[in-house]
């Protein structure tokens, strides 16, 4: 288990050095640099500005230069909030977008796995229609526009929520709903078809002519059994929630990293660009290990090595 | 936004660097009346996106200067009406009262000596020298820095970038600003420039405080270090979520009313409108497109406010590639353009349609320039035959723009306007922003949607950098020899009336020339609260409508 987790570990660094480099790559293929605007600036300021931030190098100097900095947990300079360093950007906003994008990851968990399981218990019954058709109806709603019907709704006829902002709890409740709304769809679909599965599975029906009490049956040969495709759709679920979005951040004017980072996109922000990339990544292959150890816990069939 | 693959709606306009004059400008109300001032005296206003810095000698957009102008006050400003008046100087020098040189290269600047900065010490003209020669600093790459190079060695001392310390330390003490004494600053220009004294006006010349700096270094500009010497203390800034002003208790001069100034930022417009009909907000943009249901709304329309702005956009053409070097298929497209048309029946009203580069409300602004351009589909299917195109299918025209705000709006009707008019068939590029920035900026487009706004209201901001040989905005890359001798000529005359006239003069010729077709005029549509009063917009609004002049709002019960 240990080894498994050092190794995994390990091979990480690599990953983490390929996708740094195909991000440099594919950053300076798009066309348009970060002082590129319509009302041009002089030569000369631009050739200062190259030069304050090292773009005035080679490419592969400023991409070994830009490892090094990373290496001595520098992540350099924002060109589109140049009073600020990437790294104190990334903490500004982090703890922001983990709040909303846990809570909405627990939220949409909450609602989605007891609705799954309910309606595959129950299948073809009332709950499992009403399970079905809103699991439907937030599959398919944007965010956007789910986010726009509640404010129209919560803020502007009823006032009894903020539009947008950081700081209250108030503020939260709109964003967490929009953000929620997909994953719990999916956590009930997932859990309902990987709950009838395993209720045709052999080793339900010995436990039930073995003269087990439902109950148990449910809970620990069901349940138990039905969790392994959601914990492994809730792994990169959560890395999806917890890096921000930036359709809900923008609309609900969260001050977050997913915001930030398509920001930093369209101003050609190489650095902000970089370190976001850096943290998603190690964000995602962190989660994907939970998960390939959860399933060891869930299902002792699984061996890590 | 921006401009940025992902546009805000706020920044619906392509212009985006410098700030925006108008020419109207309105001052309602007055002062408050005894015993009407609401308590406390509190307004919320939406910035929109986050700023790069708000570093006076470094900024250059809109969304900085509206928080700059809060914080600092210059050694000159500009009145409602653009006019200049003295803020931390006495007066504005000129040549009667000896702060203008008669040759014009020297400008001698006599400071008031009551100013303060927030924490109380005296500004001193050595401020003043210090901020100049930092924003002209190469290793501080202020984007502004370029418009200041009429200052002796500004231009050498910025183009160091490759010197030694030392070097670069001889070179900024030649630079032509010197504080004679405490009170007594004074400049020296390479040459005559009388337009010079509006860039002690702006925004890039601001005070700011050395010992501060030394100190906290680029963070400097995070509050509590943010001091100034405006009438407003930022007091918090929470990045991409909001800044809070509060009064400047030491403010030297009349204290404003307000006692706090919260500026959200809120990119999305849709959700700007909603907060401020939730009453978070106290004044709100509104999407383009729904001024006319604005309008018709009960509650909504006594609190639109509009005005004016200092900002043309037009339809640049490549003057070095076929068609458009041909001077009659420009003349054609620009006549076969039904502008009325478009800002009545596509935006509402809002704006105005213009045939001229010069906004109205400018010096320079000529009504009836280029009125041989409206529009006339007949003459301009004349002028096609004469260009040689009696087949308009013959003639294929490429249109590269920003994908963003209103523009794909303005891309489909002059799509249409050309299909219909002269029936030209007009292929449409939408482009990612900066990758069309880009492109612009090579001089590789065919022809394309820009816009310019003002930086100070003089029509030497408006024609040399565009229309110059070489000149540094010129993307068209038309050059007229006449135009530049007038232009050079222009540039240091020192009789205003002869100036303005040279002016006319080179404005003619370009409008004859028509690199571009001028569209239309910029106008500013927002809702502000009834119980906001004293509101004074003018050209040079930043990003917030108003906030030029926010010292002399206040809220009524």
């Amino acid at each position: 288990m240990l080894r498994f987790v050092i190794r995994r570990i390990l091979w990480l660094v690599l990953v983490l050095f390929i996708v740094l480099a195909i991000t440099f790559i594919l950053m300076h293929l798009v066309p348009g640099g970060p002082w590129d605007r319509e009302k041009a600036l002089a030569p000369k300021v631009v050739e200062a500005l190259n030069k304050r931030y090292g773009l005035d190098k080679p490419l592969w100097e400023q991409f070994f230069n830009y490892i090094g900095g990373v290496l001595h947990g520098d992540l350099g300079i924002s060109y589109s909030r140049s009073d600020r360093t990437v790294t104190s950007i990334l903490m500004e906003g982090l703890p922001k977008t983990a709040t909303l994008g846990v809570l909405a990851f627990i939220l949409a968990q909450a609602l989605g796995i007891p609705f799954g399981m309910a309606a595959a218990l129950k299948q073809n019954s009332l709950i499992d229609y009403i399970s079905v058709l809103f699991a439907t109806i937030f599959a398919s709603i944007p965010g956007f526009v789910l986010g726009i019907l509640l404010m129209i709704i919560f803020s502007v006829t009823l006032h009894w929520l903020p539009t947008s902002g950081w700081g209250s709890v108030q503020q939260l409740i709109m964003p967490v709903l929009c953000l929620a709304a997909l994953p719990a769809a999916q956590s009930a679909r997932i859990t309902r078809a990987s709950t009838l599965d395993v209720m045709r599975q052999d080793y339900v029906r010995t436990a039930r002519s073995k003269g087990l009490m439902e109950n148990v049956v449910r809970v620990r040969h069901i349940f138990r059994n039905s969790l392994i495709p959601v914990v492994t759709v809730a792994g990169p679920e959560l890395a999806n929630l917890v890096t921000g979005s930036f359709i809900i951040e923008n609309l609900f004017a969260i001050p977050g990293i997913g915001r930030m980072f398509v920001q930093g996109i369209g101003a050609r922000d190489y650095s902000l660009i970089m370190g976001s990339i850096l943290f998603y990544a190690i964000t995602i292959a962190l989660l994907n290990l939970v998960v390939d150890i959860l399933y060891a816990a869930i299902d002792p069939r699984i061996r890590l090595e | 936004m921006n401009k940025r693959t992902i546009v805000f709606s706020l920044m619906a306009t392509l212009i985006t660097l410098s700030l925006v004059f108008t020419g109207a400008c309105s001052s309602e109300e007055g002062k408050p009346k005894p015993g009407s001032l609401k308590d406390p005296q509190e307004i919320t206003l939406n910035l929109g996106g986050e700023v790069v810095t708000i570093d006076p000698n470094r900024a250059s957009w809109s969304n900085e200067r509206s928080v700059i102008m809060q914080c600092f006050d210059g050694l000159l400003a500009f009145n409602a009406d653009l006019s200049l008046k003295a803020m931390v100087a006495k007066e504005i020098p000129t040549v009667a009262n000896k702060g203008i040189s008669s040759d014009g290269k020297t400008y001698t600047f006599k400071l008031k000596t009551n100013v303060t900065w927030s924490d109380g010490k005296k500004v001193t003209a050595k401020d003043f020298e210090y901020s100049i020669k930092r924003m002209l600093s190469p290793d501080l790459a202020a984007e502004y820095a370029s418009f200041y190079f009429a200052i002796v060695g500004a231009e050498n001392y910025f183009s160091a970038t490759e010197k030694t310390a030392a070097e670069k330390t001889a070179l900024r003490n030649a630079v032509g600003v010197t504080a004679k004494d405490d009170y007594t600053l004074e400049i020296k220009l390479n040459d005559a420039l009388p337009t010079f004294i509006n860039l002690m006006a702006l925004w890039p010349s601001y005070p700011v405080r050395q010992d501060i700096i030394e100190q906290y270094g680029e963070t400097w500009t995070a509050p509590p270090h943010y001091i100034g010497n405006g009438p407003f203390v930022l007091q918090e800034w929470v990045q991409q979520d909001h800044y809070t002003f509060v009064r400047n208790e030491n403010y030297w001069g009349t204290k404003p009313y307000l006692t706090k100034v919260t500026y959200e930022e809120i990119t999305d417009i849709n959700v700007c409108l909603a907060a401020y009909r939730n009453n978070e907000h106290d004044q709100a943009g509104v999407p383009a497109g729904t001024e006319k249901a604005i309008m018709a709304d009960a509650t909504l329309s006594p609190e639109i406010v509009r005005y004016a702005q200092l900002t043309t956009y037009a339809w640049q053409f490549n003057v070095t590639k076929a068609p458009y070097n041909n001077k009659l298929v420009r003349q054609a497209i620009a006549t076969a353009i039904d502008r009325v048309a478009y800002i009545d029946k596509v935006r509402g009203g809002v704006g105005k349609p213009t045939t001229s580069w010069i906004p109205p409300g400018m010096p320079g602004y000529d009504a009836n320039l280029g009125s041989q351009y409206a529009f006339n589909p007949t003459k301009a299917r004349e002028l096609l035959a004469q260009a040689g195109y009696s087949d308009p299918k013959t003639l294929k025209i490429k249109f590269q723009y920003a994908n963003t705000g209103t523009n794909p709006t303005i891309a489909a009707f002059l799509q249409a306007q050309m299909k219909d008019n002269l029936g030209v068939d007009l292929t449409l590029e939408p482009m990612d922003p900066k990758a069309y920035s880009a492109l612009y900026n090579s001089k590789q487009f065919d022809s394309c949607f820009t816009g310019w706004g003002a930086d100070y209201p003089d029509p030497d901001n408006w024609l040399p950098q565009l229309y110059g040989t070489n000149a540094g905005n010129n993307k068209t890359q038309y050059s007229s020899a006449q135009f530049d001798a007038i232009a050079a000529q222009a540039l240091k005359e020192l009789n205003e009336t002869k100036r303005l006239q040279l002016w006319a003069d080179a404005a003619k010729i370009v409008s004859d020339d028509l690199p571009m077709a001028y569209i239309f005029n910029r106008e500013t549509f927002v809702l502000k609260k009834p119980w906001v009063k004293g509101q004074v917009t003018t050209g040079m609004d930043g990003q917030i409508a108003g906030d030029m002049f926010l010292r002399e709002i206040y809220i009524q019960k």
